[in-house]
């Protein structure tokens, strides 16, 4: 599944610079030096942390997005990092867990 | 990292890179804050590197480009509304009295206060890495102090390596028995 295909679903585009990309697997967390070493490439990752460390994370683990849980918001520094550095992030309303299971249905 | 005692190793770890003959590790808890410094006397940073350093972004590794080091300790701080500095004077501006300091403050009675964690083994990680640079470590809680001072020990050890063995399990057990002399 693509992340662009998540569109729609609860999740809504906050940048969206490679729609395109696929998704394999998730990754839920929040201390970012422990996501670091720990996130799949082309995983799709969970968290609820919206500075602007979050965009290198996800770039050193190359994750295929980044998902803000329980409707966070993108700060403007975090938008435009991630839109300079090619990292796609979406936003939900839901908690990690409703958000995870939502995304579990999606990618089966 | 979900101990300080790791940030502190890896922002040590830049100062020994930066060429520092003595990087100093102080830390001081008073009134419920923490305060972390890092001083070196190394070759310095210009202002738009201080600038950039807080940028995940910058680093000075060419094998990757996100450098986490001073991020992540900068996260950890503001998480418990402290903050960091970085004051720094490059070589060039000043060839006698160079090198970097990085302040950070902790609010310890912040819910988001990640725990200092083992400090003794990441001075010990950086002496038995680095044994031919100088660190004096200093932590001083609420007026009582745990202290060593590696060039006190090159005195008396004149040329047996500081990571040798037996010098590095020395240290250990003197830094152990300072902290539990610590009331």
């Amino acid at each position: 599944m693509k992340v662009k295909d998540l569109l729609g679903h609860g999740f809504e585009a906050l940048s969206l610079p490679d729609g395109d990309r696929e998704i394999d697997g998730v990754y839920i967390g929040d201390l970012l030096s422990w996501v670091m070493g720990r996130a799949q490439m082309d995983n799709a990752w969970i968290t609820i942390m919206n500075n602007v460390n979050v965009v290198a994370v996800a770039s050193l683990a190359d994750t295929s997005c980044v998902i803000l849980a329980e409707g966070v918001a993108m700060t403007d520094e975090l938008k435009e990092t991630a839109e300079a550095k090619d990292v796609n992030v979406l936003g939900s309303a839901d908690p990690i867990f409703e958000t995870a299971v939502r995304l579990a249905g999606l990618i089966g | 990292m979900k101990e300080l005692s790791l940030n502190i190793l890896d922002v040590a770890e830049n100062s020994v890179k930066a060429g520092a003959s003595l990087t100093q590790i102080l830390l001081t808890e008073k009134d419920n804050v923490l305060t972390i410094e890092i001083v070196d006397d190394g070759c310095g940073m210009d202002e738009d590197v201080v600038r950039s350093v807080t940028d995940p972004f910058y680093t000075t590794r060419t094998t990757r480009k996100v450098g986490m080091g001073i991020p992540l300790l900068k996260l950890a701080c503001e998480q418990t509304e402290g903050q960091l500095t970085i004051e720094s004077t490059t070589i060039e501006e000043d060839p006698t009295a160079h090198g970097t300091h990085v302040t950070a403050t902790f609010n310890m009675d912040h819910i988001d206060f990640m725990p200092l964690g083992d400090v003794s083994s990441s001075v010990l990680t950086l002496i038995q890495g680095h044994p031919d640079t100088d660190f004096l470590f200093r932590h001083e809680k609420d007026g009582q102090v745990v202290e060593l001072d590696t060039r006190q020990l090159r005195e008396v050890l004149e040329d047996v390596p500081l990571n040798s063995y037996d010098v590095l399990e020395w240290i250990r057990e003197y830094l152990r028995e300072q902290y539990e002399a610590l009331s």
